[in-house]
């Protein structure tokens, strides 16, 4: 079977842009969408400078991470390796855009045209089918498509090769099979030293990037000083992530209320189990935690592309948190529901088990974002499962304050190890940032939130929490506004960290080709045996052609 | 017509060509459906044919957004405010075709009635014509007209000054048939890199053979102010100081001939007998020629005599002084006798003058290390293999791996002709001109026939190539100019081409028209200055002034395609078809610009895909028309058949010719040209309409690759190349120097100064730096540089209306700001992004900052030619352009009439209220 999959020779491509526009015009993405994307790098600094382009775009991985993520199957990988979009059964739910580490995916809500108005051109052209849904490079499935049918072979015949590849002015890129070892890209790839864009990451992209020239000059090593956090604060450098833009405050929104709901849910049916709070109570706490738990996934549908088609986020339990967070809300409701018609303890805890499955599936929804490096980070899932218990034992506090019968200390008490293992998880979250590849730009926006979280989302509640349990009368009450500061503080670092520390995934070049200024510059090379006195001999004898 | 074979789903695929630039045409096809182009694909149909493989580039997939732009004009407009000027809006409205034509041809014919020049006797009609010549590849039938018309004044140029490769365009004719020179990369090992932004000005064969070369090993060393595009894929970066490059080329030739053994590095065959390096020189200096013969002498080592230079049993001396006789002859014939008067060998010569300008020196003219400029000596001589021989298509040629490219900036205006003198002196060290792997000319446009550049290789005198100077003879020299930029009567290597006009000093028409020097004949504005595919009003140097000027010409026709700051001063406007509404057929193949080096040669056609957009009109249509309502018709017609659309309808056995009495169509005009084509291509076996050339769209026979180099054609006809020593453009600098004050005219003299035989360089940035001084100002207020570079998104386009084009383009830095150093904006308090302001002498742009490391702390880029403020979509760009700061001065104007991409400017954030006044704006 065939694993197609392109070579881009950064020694050729001469950032033209030539194949962003034959993509453009041959796929007619709207304005501002960019498949095939060619960022100008500049490394250095004057006068030891090298400038190099670096084509971009959907990797279609051998491990792609926005597949598993799709709670549709509208995302899937085929056998011969390309990664591909069924944009009728999208959603647009943006998982794949956020779980992506190279930045390929967009989604347009709306296509007007570049001059506004759409002309007549451009309305010929257009792709209702793709409004709201995930977009990406397809590598020209359909040319690639025709191959069978027409007997051609893709990275051969132009007409079976994507358009961009065909388009190169440099033949910097070229598309083939990997598989067959005959083909040009696996002997592109076999007699030249390449690298694989964020290998670390396991996603096995099938770009890979040329980066020497052969029998003259070897690669060379990423210089320390262009990943200094200098240069990636540096957002007019393409290597830069920017903030995502895919999930704003309305997915954050389920990720606040979603957390602290479900969070309720358990927290209540463990006081239950422990005697802190009555049946009858419990099922009111759950009701209440399917109300914020509604009132999140609202803010979610709110935010989807294709609403008329949410349901389909059903249909990827084997594989997406966010299928299994549905799945998770269809047993939750109808335990809450049968709850008030069948009250048992089993129907509770099967309730409340729900509520932990929300929990920790969106907490991996997060987690599984693999575009985004403070998300992906390895205590994240902890710290959204951790946060989430503490919000809802905040919550709980501020029932028992409001009259709820049950007992304040096992809850303060509860509430006391939270905050403190929530305080741990962060300072250790925020400690290894950089080791876990969090960016300058992230660890920013996150060190600027630490302090105050640590005191209003960890020491307040610890604080008031153990007041509470020290002062007798006002206890509930001082119970109640720990859980106040736990709620605010959740919601407060779940609301920055999904809009504000939310950088993509920037570019990296781990290996470089030998070219550049000054200390960056190839060494002189002549052809050996010259003979002429006073010059260098070059690295390596080279054939003359 | 389709391409039936690719016709599916209801898709035709129309091929076409692109000639958006100077570098093609390239070939593309136009998906269409339903009578509407959607997409834009190469032309693989000449994959193995075309030497990018039927690649076009970025530029090409911004034609189908072009013919759908909303802005564009789509019907006659006619001016109904009479004031012109940039605060004026012209209040253009829509008229029909009839109307317009009838008040262009009723001002053509008041004129013609008046007389074709008028009382200062320059042509009442002046033409401007878009950037490199690409202009007759679209304006179809149009030329035929404007010969019939007979008296023009193409002086304006294409509309921006001469920012071409000017200097390189006339001594790279005279010495080697170079118009433009290129290296022959897929040969090539090492290339010095002066200035030119290949890979984006290289086209996409030019671009694509690079790239072959650099995956293959070949070194470039690109050497200029910032770190191009060129530069980011080149080996090494030397970031020299603006304008010196001289200074480093000739610190190069003095490694060679006084650091390093030059009689064991050098190709002592090729100088001897290939170039005037061994003829003697005279104590006056010029060359000592024999008395019987009058041709120069060469010194004779085995003799120990003087012999004719082309004498077959010298072994010349390229060293040492020698007693001889004959006589020199100087300026107007003037005759100096020798008896025994010491001569030296031009090569001794040549030595003696390169020996000051060491390395040492150029590091301090250049900001370049000494250590650098010497091992770049070294490399370039390791890599030129000389003595090596290469065979190409059964013929053993020398192979020289080595290339010397110059840029835009470098070859044009003041130190262009010593960085002329100086790269082809450097190639003809080492035998490395216009052989296998060397440096070589692609084109001529100044010698004819202008389709072979080998066929013009003929004896010219001496040993040399012949060229046609314009004299500079006292009974010959043309003292009143015949067009208002006078370059018969300036400029020598300019000719009298019909190119020639174009490659005078193009922007002094501008400036005289403002304030001309005293003497010289009044200048009057022409009573109708026709505008085709040109911005002057953005594109020239001091562009806001030279708006000005436009808005004096009393009567304006354009050819628009959108409002724009130039038509914006125009009387009528007629929309032309564009390049996928139209019929033209083009040449391709062979050898042109940028490298285009094929191995093939043909024709290629240019079709209506689709229906002309609104009431566009096919040019050739609009010409015919003006030809009936101007008389003529029979005229218009006969210059069709004698060739002014491509190639003459008739010749030996072949007659297409069109009944000279009678209107034809656009399309009956290119199956005419059509059938001679095919008749052409296929020596005679083919004779293909229309309709098969709508279904194939080109027709090509092959092009030897032996006919890339030059170097077979001289040997053949015992030709040297005219190197080092420059005899004829001493003479005719001194013989000008003369005609010129005779006549009173004192204000050439600095430019005269340059018609030397070996040229000395000058500290050349100074001429920019001390032209504050001249308005009045301190050159201490402009400490920087500014310099511009060539985008591949936009360059000749006309696309700065496309969004989808400056969408693509935003991805290559620069296209949204200028480009500043980043510690100089530190220690200027600018960041990145910030609204700035560029201040020259003469003018002012914004832009907002771009920082990076690859420039020149002391220099600025501005990419492209923008700051527009009528041409939508662009207007709103808020991008700064080099051409409002630059200006238009004798002093800033080089003995070829040119001037170069240059200011010296300060930089400083915008002030709240500029920025505010921006965004209001």
């Amino acid at each position: 079977m065939a694993r197609y999959g392109m070579v881009v020779d950064l020694n050729r491509c001469v950032g033209c842009q030539t194949c962003t526009i034959a993509c453009k015009s041959t796929n007619d993405t709207p304005p501002g969408v960019q498949w095939r994307r060619v960022l100008d790098v500049e490394q250095g600094s004057f006068p030891d400078v090298q400038r190099l382009f670096l084509v971009t775009g959907c990797q279609h991985c051998a491990e792609p991470p926005c597949v598993p993520v799709c709670p549709t199957g509208a995302t899937r990988q085929r056998e011969d390796g390309l990664v591909t979009m069924d944009y009728d059964t999208c959603i647009g739910c943006a998982s794949c855009a956020v779980a992506c580490p190279y930045q390929a995916r967009t989604i347009v809500h709306e296509q007007p045209g570049y001059y506004g108005e759409q002309t007549v051109q451009e309305r010929k052209t257009a792709h209702a089918e793709r409004r709201g849904v995930a977009n990406k490079c397809t590598f020209c499935v359909e040319r690639v498509d025709q191959a069978a049918a027409s007997g051609l072979t893709p990275g051969v015949d132009p007409q079976v090769t994507p358009a961009c590849a065909v388009a190169c002015i440099t033949q910097a890129i070229r598309f083939g099979d990997f598989a067959d070892p005959a083909s040009e890209v696996s002997r592109l790839t076999a007699t030249q030293r390449s690298f694989q864009m964020h290998a670390e990451l396991g996603t096995n992209p099938q770009i890979k990037y040329l980066y020497e020239v052969p029998n003259s000059m070897p690669g060379r090593d990423a210089d320390a000083a262009d990943r200094d956090d200098e240069r990636l604060s540096d957002l007019a450098n393409p290597l830069v992530g920017a903030r995502q833009g895919f999930w704003d405050y309305r997915a954050a929104m389920n990720f606040i209320l979603g957390g602290m709901s479900s969070g309720l849910a358990v927290v209540a049916w463990l006081a239950y189990l422990g005697g802190a709070l009555e049946p009858s109570a419990l099922r009111g706490l759950h009701v209440a935690a399917a109300a914020i738990m509604a009132l999140g996934l609202f803010f979610v549908f709110l935010k989807i592309g294709r609403k008329a088609r949410f349901l389909r986020v059903l249909l990827r339990p084997q594989s997406s948190w966010m299928t299994r967070e549905t799945w998770c809300v269809a047993v939750f409701y109808p335990a809450v529901a049968a709850s008030f018609l069948w009250p048992s303890a089993t129907v509770a805890a099967l309730a409340a088990l729900a509520a932990a499955g929300f929990l920790l599936c969106q907490a991996r929804i997060v987690y599984a974002s693999k575009g985004i490096p403070a998300w992906r980070a390895p205590l994240m899932p902890w710290l959204l499962a951790a946060t989430g218990l503490l919000e809802g034992t905040g919550l709980l506090a501020i029932a028992l304050g409001a009259g709820v019968a049950g007992s304040v200390a096992p809850v303060a008490g509860a509430g006391i190890a939270l905050a403190a293992l929530n305080a741990v998880l962060w300072w250790r979250y925020r400690a290894s940032a950089r080791a876990n590849g969090i960016g300058p730009l992230s660890r920013r926006d996150l060190g600027a939130l630490s302090r105050p979280l640590h005191a209003l989302g960890h020491a307040a509640p610890a604080v008031l929490f153990a007041l509470a349990l020290a002062a007798g009368p006002i206890a509930a009450a001082l119970a109640a506004l720990a859980g106040v500061a736990a709620v605010l503080a959740g919601a407060w670092w779940k609301l920055v960290v999904i809009t504000r520390v939310c950088h993509q995934q920037g570019f990296a070049l781990p290996k470089l080709p030998q070219r550049g200024s000054g200390r960056l510059a190839s060494p002189a090379r002549v052809p050996a045996g010259h003979g002429y006195d006073g010059v260098a001999q070059a690295p390596a004898a080279r054939a003359h052609r | 017509m389709e391409s039936k074979e690719h016709a599916r789903g209801g898709i035709r695929r129309v091929p076409i060509y692109c000639n958006q630039c100077v570098c093609g045409p390239d070939l593309f096809k136009v998906q269409v459906q339903d009578g509407v182009a959607l997409r834009i694909e190469p032309n693989f149909d000449l994959e193995g044919v075309h030497p990018a493989g039927g690649r076009v580039c970025v530029k090409a997939y911004g034609l189908v957004q072009k013919t759908y732009n909303p802005n564009r004009i789509t019907r006659p407009l006619k001016r109904t405010n009479p004031r012109k000027g940039r605060e004026h809006d012209p209040g253009f409205v829509p008229i029909s075709w009839d109307e317009a034509l009838d008040i262009v041809a009723g001002k053509l014919n008041e004129i013609r009635a008046k007389g074709l020049k008028d009382d200062a006797g320059y042509p009442r009609v002046a033409v401007s014509f878009g950037g490199g010549g690409t202009p007759t590849r679209y304006m179809g039938t149009f030329p035929a007209f404007l010969a019939a018309w007979r008296v023009l004044d193409q002086g304006y140029g294409s509309g921006q000054g001469t920012k071409c490769f000017h200097s390189e365009h006339l001594y790279g004719e005279l010495w080697h048939r170079a118009f433009t020179v290129v290296v022959d990369s897929p040969y090539c090992d090492y290339i010095i890199n002066f200035g030119s932004n290949h890979e984006a000005s290289g086209g996409v064969s030019g671009v694509w053979r690079q790239a072959d070369a650099r995956a293959r090993g070949m070194k470039r060393v690109q050497v200029e102010p910032h770190m191009s595009v060129t530069g980011a894929l080149s080996a090494e970066w030397v970031p020299i100081l603006p304008k010196t490059d001289a200074a480093f080329l000739y610190a190069l030739i003095h490694c060679i001939l006084h650091e390093r053994d030059w009689r064991a590095h050098c190709d002592l065959p090729f100088l001897k007998n290939d170039t005037n390096s061994p003829y003697l020189v005279g104590p006056h200096g010029y060359f000592v020629r024999d008395a019987a013969t009058g041709k120069p002498l060469v010194w004779d080592l085995a003799a120990s005599a003087a012999k004719p230079y082309d004498d077959p049993s010298a072994d010349a001396a390229l060293e040492g002084r020698y007693p001889v006789s004959g006589y020199e002859e100087g300026p107007d014939a003037e005759r100096w006798e020798h008896a025994g008067a010491q001569a030296r060998p031009a090569f001794a010569l040549l030595r003696e003058h390169i020996a000051p300008y060491t390395p040492e020196w150029a590091a301090a003219q250049c900001d370049v290390p000494a250590q650098t400029i010497r091992r770049i000596a070294d490399e370039f001589v390791a890599h030129a293999r000389v003595g090596a021989t290469i065979e190409i298509e059964g013929k053993v040629l020398p192979h020289r791996p080595v290339g010397l490219m110059l840029g835009k900036g470098v070859n044009n205006g003041w130190g262009g002709y010593q960085a002329m003198w100086g790269r082809t002196m450097l190639a003809c060290l080492v035998g490395a001109l216009e052989v296998p792997g060397s440096t070589i000319g692609t084109k001529v446009r100044i010698n004819r026939p202008a389709d072979n550049r080998l066929k013009s290789v003929r004896h010219g005198g001496d040993g040399f190539l012949d060229y046609p100077f314009n004299s500079t003879a006292k009974s010959e020299w043309q003292s009143q100019p015949h067009i208002r930029n006078g370059y018969k009567t300036l400029v020598p290597l300019a000719a009298n081409s019909p190119w020639s006009a174009a490659l005078g000093p193009a922007h002094l028409p501008w400036l005289f028209q403002h304030k001309a020097p005293k003497p010289w004949p009044r200048q009057s504005v022409p009573d109708m200055w026709i505008c085709y595919r040109t911005n002057p009003a953005i594109s020239s140097w001091n562009a806001p002034e030279v708006a000005k000027r436009i808005a004096e010409f009393p009567f304006t026709l354009a050819f628009g395609y959108t409002i724009d700051e130039s038509n914006w001063m125009a009387d009528v406007i007629l929309p032309d078809a564009n390049d996928i509404e139209s019929y033209q057929l083009s040449r391709i193949g062979g050898t042109g610009s940028a490298e285009q080096m094929w191995r093939h040669q043909g024709w290629a056609l240019r079709q209506p895909a689709v229906a002309p957009v609104g009431e566009c009109r096919d040019m050739s249509d609009i010409a015919t028309a003006l030809a009936q309502r101007t008389g003529l018709l029979t005229d218009y017609n006969a210059a069709i058949n004698r060739g002014a659309a491509g190639i003459a309808l008739s010749g030996e056995g072949y007659d297409f010719t069109l009944d000279p009495n009678i209107a034809h169509s656009a399309r009956e005009v290119w199956d005419a040209v059509a059938k001679a084509a095919s008749f052409e291509t296929s020596g005679g076996e083919h004779t293909h309409d229309i309709d098969w050339w709508s279904e194939h769209g080109f027709m090509i026979r092959p092009f030897p690759q032996l006919d890339w180099y030059l170097y077979p054609s001289m040997k053949e006809a015992g030709l040297r190349f005219e190197m080092p020593y420059q005899e004829r453009i001493r003479r005719h600098g001194e013989q000008l120097e003369r005609r010129l004050h005779e006549t009173g005219i004192a204000w050439w003299d600095a430019q005269l100064k340059e018609y030397e035989a070996l040229p000395a360089y000058f500290k050349f940035p100074d001429i920019w730096t001390g032209y504050a001084r001249e308005l009045g100002r301190d050159p201490a207020e402009f400490p920087l540089w500014a310099l511009t570079s060539r985008s591949m998104q936009y360059s000749w386009g006309a696309n700065v209306g496309l969004p989808l084009i400056r969408e693509v383009a935003l991805n290559v830095a620069g296209h949204d700001g200028i480009i500043i150093n980043r510690a100089t904006a530190r220690a200027l308090g600018i960041a990145d992004g910030d609204a700035v302001v560029l201040e020259s002498a003469s003018g002012s742009t914004r832009g907002r900052a771009t920082l990076r490391e690859g420039i020149r702390p002391d220099t600025v880029l501005l990419i492209g030619q923008f700051d527009h403020w009528a041409t939508p979509v662009a207007k709103d760009f808020g991008l700064g352009s080099l051409n409002s700061v630059t200006d238009l001065a004798l002093s800033l104007t080089d003995a070829t009439g040119s001037g170069a991409d240059i200011m010296r400017v300060k930089l400083r954030k915008a002030t709240a209220a500029e920025k505010a006044a921006r965004g209001a704006a």
